[in-house]
């Protein structure tokens, strides 16, 4: 059974709603990111599990206590620990008084109490920082006091609120390591919310991808990235290629293999994710990566879902290139190594993998 | 850096010496002058702090001070938590009278309470008439009754800038609290009232100090020990006794200095303490909650009963000003409206001076405190924070400071004091900060890339404050000129020591109509004509907008 369970929940504030009937579940030790752009209640979410917000409808269960069912569960008594987006770190408090703040309300000893605040600054590092107000200490190291004080307790569930998107870039991206390597050693059940696509692929053993308040799709980052279940988390996750067209053919032979004639006449062969199943008619979107699309100077032999092209635009990133290439008047974008020649203006031919290319609806 | 702003700065900085700096500093040597010799010395302070009785009387001012402190603080806390963080119903009309008080001018509470409170004052009658009590109580004259009553008149200050305070914590940090086990009062204790105390301060000092300059609640009361009702006796009544007149002006010296330096102590205390948190997205509304039933009930109880009290000002003065005769019964029984004939029509003078020189007042800040403003907070020349320095600290001196010093330097060397201008003069230099601090915290809020992009499109910087700055200003000044206006029309401490035959203003007319003894119907019918100025003046600044108010009378606002 799942450690804590999303039961059918739904907030509203006022006429918005914000989290519309919504079913989730977190395992045991797992950490779970709740990713999807501003304002599709993947915080909102969050706050009902620390029982900051109260739903109108459905239940939360941490640990099979329900918090909502039966009677209102103060965020008090949940045994969670919360890292907030803006750390909401006491800046009336020194560093030791923020982090034993919890630890005092139990009914410890005052040296058990400094033994387990000095275990938890060496985890984090701030080893030597206690008697520093929060103003004298740089955003990283807030971030940290934040962290130990939501650890310090031992709590069942870890929910972080955005917790990196103050801190600067290169930060960022080694707090992401940081934070899932402790979480991983202490073995804690986490929720982290975040609307960095590529935060919630580092730091996520699952994602739920929100959109207007539902779960589009539930998965491993592979699943989402490479299987999304619509054109959402497709455009969401990554850069996609959209070309609409209609299904003209079902192969025979394999169900999840289609020909799909798009917009701009060509037909491609293209394959269903998951179990979709598709009749001819249907309007749908190929759909292929940046990177899985080759490119040839001249026409190779006998491939197939092979077009003709004129590079629009190119972008050099460093260690690749982005070309735009204008097939019929629809922009394919391209991932190119950069060491390979190529002029605006230029023609050439693409070929999209039909092994990737997949169609959405 | 431009010569123009060099000038503009000149020109504010030498009406200020000339206004405040000079007066000031003569009202200091003055306090040095020896009466007995005509010379020059520091016996006066010595005797000052070596007399018992001013010694005494300066405890008293402490133990008055600490004590408003305390039950404003009391009242003040659950009053503001209630205001800033409880949805409910009315919660407008609930704020705008509690925060009356700040508009009333103090006098009309301290009549409201005689006739009300006092020893045959309506509750003692009612008591009696009832039989519950044999002989009256004593509920106001006495340290018990001025606490009460500068408790009344102070509370707004606490209340204004608490709520201000808990509104505007970051919701995360109590959240963060609640997740880490603590509910309720220890949260509240631990977390959210550390976190108001700069707030708290920056109201705290006003209240503190407001002892220190209210001369007239003590006097009217007969508990004349306290230091500001001393030095305005020793000044305006023994002026025959130079000694007395020269120990009142020490008297006024050491308020003052009380007030400058609490006042500064506060200031710096708040601004090394400002918590600023991290956080972006906090909503205006802070963190507000729907109470429990019975919370919910207890808050409108309280809320009542204050609003009650404050609004007992208005309504017996009212009642006063349309009878006559109403001594010795609870309530009026000969209605007239003689009170105000006797005002309106036989002596408009008073009504008259009262506009005029709080609208020559009023010309003279806008036309000094909006180019100070703009000097302050768009430019860098040299001396400019020392300019808004000086005018903040008028806040805190003693009204009857300036008073006073006028007295004493435009007398003879500068005869100034002759023309009916010192009146307005004076007006303009106490309430300067009342419209300056406006202007000053809208120009703050006003994105200085919007006058850039004026200057940049070509128009130069005159044009661009009358065509950019001066629209988007117009509702930060407005509501300064009207704050300003109140607050110089209600003006008494000043203008008590300057005003000569035919320059009476309408405190002035209230007051000495009090004395009068069973005039006060007239006393009470100007009172009411001033509250209702004072009304229509406040529905004004509601109409452009009371936010805009709250934003400069914020914990930043001292």
């Amino acid at each position: 059974m799942a450690f804590i369970e999303i039961r059918n929940l739904f907030k509203r504030f006022k006429n918005v709603v914000a989290v519309n009937h919504i079913e989730l579940e977190v395992n045991k030790g797992e950490m779970l990111t709740l990713l999807g752009p501003s304002g599709c209640g993947k915080t909102t979410t969050l706050r009902c599990i620390a029982g900051l917000e109260k739903p109108e409808e459905g239940d939360i269960v941490i640990d099979s206590k329900p918090m909502l069912s039966e009677g209102f569960v103060h965020p008090s008594k949940r045994g969670i620990g919360m890292v907030f987006q803006n750390y909401a770190v006491w800046p009336h408090m020194k560093v030791y008084k923020n982090i034993v703040y919890g630890l005092r309300l139990q009914r410890l000893s005052k040296k058990s109490v400094k033994e387990r605040a000095l275990e938890v600054l060496e985890l984090v590092g701030l080893k030597g920082l206690e008697e520093r107000y929060p103003a004298q200490l740089s955003g990283g190291q807030q971030q940290r006091v934040a962290l130990a004080r939501a650890l310090v307790r031992n709590p069942k569930v870890l929910l972080l609120d955005e917790p990196l998107s103050n801190l600067d870039a290169k930060l960022r991206e080694k707090m992401r390591f940081e934070i899932k390597s402790l979480v991983r050693r202490m073995g804690i059940t986490a929720v982290y919310v975040t609307h960095d696509q590529a935060e919630a692929m580092v730091i996520s053993d699952r994602i739920a991808v929100m959109n207007s308040g539902r779960v589009v799709q539930v998965g491993t980052p592979e699943d989402i990235y490479g299987r999304p279940a619509n054109r959402f988390v497709a455009d969401f996750i990554g850069t996609m290629n959209f070309l609409a067209g209609e299904v003209v053919r079902v192969l025979q032979d394999d169900a999840h293999a289609v020909y799909v004639r798009t917009e701009f006449g060509e037909t491609m062969l293209c394959r269903t994710p998951h179990s979709m199943a598709t009749t001819p008619g249907e309007k749908v979107y190929a759909s292929i990566r940046p990177e899985d699309v080759e490119v040839f100077a001249a026409p190779p032999q006998s491939r197939e879902n092979l077009v003709r092209g004129t590079i629009v635009h190119k972008a050099y990133l460093g260690n690749f290139l982005f070309i735009f290439v204008s097939v019929n008047g629809n922009l394919i974008r391209v991932q190119v190594p950069h060491h390979l020649p190529q002029e605006e203006g230029q023609e050439l031919y693409l070929v999209l993998d039909p092994q990737k290319c997949m169609i959405l609806s | 850096m431009t010569r123009g702003n060099i000038l503009l700065a000149t020109l504010l900085w030498s009406v200020i010496a000339f206004l405040v700096v000079y007066p000031l500093s003569i009202l200091v040597v003055e306090s040095f002058k020896i009466a007995e010799t005509g010379t020059w010395g520091i016996s006066n302070y010595l005797e000052f702090f070596e007399d018992a009785y001013y010694l005494k009387i300066f405890g008293n001012t402490l133990v008055l001070s600490t004590l408003v402190l305390l039950s404003t603080t009391i009242f003040g806390v659950p009053l503001s938590y209630i205001l800033a963080r409880y949805r409910h119903w009315g919660k407008t009309v609930f704020t705008a009278l509690i925060l009356l008080p700040i508009v009333l001018p103090a006098y009309a509470g301290v009549f409201a309470f005689i006739i009300f409170f006092g020893k045959y004052g309506t509750v003692n009658l009612l008591l009696m008439e009832m039989g519950l009590i044999k002989t009256p109580i004593n509920f106001i004259y006495g340290l018990h009754g001025l606490v009460c009553i500068q408790t009344l008149h102070m509370l707004p200050f606490i209340a204004l800038s608490l709520s201000a305070g808990f509104t505007n914590i970051d919701p995360s940090f109590e959240e963060a609290a609640e997740v880490e086990g603590a509910s309720g009062f220890w949260r509240f204790f631990t977390v959210t009232l550390p976190l108001c105390t700069p707030s708290y301060l920056a109201g705290a000092v006003i209240v503190f100090l407001w002892p220190f300059t209210d001369w007239l609640t003590p006097l009217i009361l007969g508990q004349v020990d306290y230091l500001p009702s001393i030095a305005y006796i020793n000044i305006a009544y023994h002026f025959t006794d130079m000694h007395r007149k020269y120990m009142g002006i020490v008297a006024v010296v050491v308020s003052s200095a009380v007030c400058i330096i609490l006042f500064l102590l506060a200031k710096w205390w708040v601004e090394r303490k400002k918590y600023t948190g991290l956080s972006k997205g906090t909503t205006s509304e802070g963190r507000v909650i729907e109470p429990g039933p019975l919370i919910k009930v207890g808050s409108y109880v309280y809320m009542v009963c204050i609003a009650i009290l404050v609004l007992l000002i208005p309504a017996v003065l009212g009642l006063a000003a349309f009878s006559r005769r109403w001594v010795f019964e609870p309530f009026p029984t000969y209605w007239t409206l003689d009170n105000f004939r006797l005002i309106l029509l036989e002596t408009p003078l008073l009504i008259k001076n009262s506009f005029v020189f709080s609208g020559v007042a009023l010309f003279f800040g806008i036309a000094f405190g909006l180019p100070a403003a703009y000097l302050i907070v768009r430019t860098r020349v040299p001396g400019k924070d020392a300019l808004d320095f000086v005018i903040t600290l008028m806040l805190a001196f003693p009204g009857m400071a300036v008073g006073v010093s006028y007295l004493l330097a435009f007398w003879q060397a500068i005869p100034l004091a002759t023309h009916w201008v010192i009146m307005p003069l004076a007006l303009f230099a106490r309430r300067l900060p009342y419209f300056l601090r406006m202007a000053h915290s809208s120009y703050l809020q006003l994105d200085i890339s919007l006058e850039e992009a004026s200057e940049v499109s070509g128009a130069g910087k005159l044009r661009t404050f009358l065509n950019i700055s001066l629209p988007l200003l117009l509702k930060g000044v407005l509501v300064g000129v009207v704050m300003f206006f109140i607050m110089a029309f209600q003006e008494i401490s000043t203008a008590i020591f300057l005003y000569r035959g035919g320059w009476e203003t309408l405190p002035i007319g209230i007051y000495l109509n009090w004395h009068r003894g069973m005039e006060f119907g007239i006393a009470a019918a100007m009172a009411f004509l001033m509250i209702v100025v004072t009304f229509i003046l406040l529905l004004i600044i509601s109409r452009i907008g009371g936010g805009v108010l709250k934003a400069a009378w914020g914990p930043g606002g001292t």
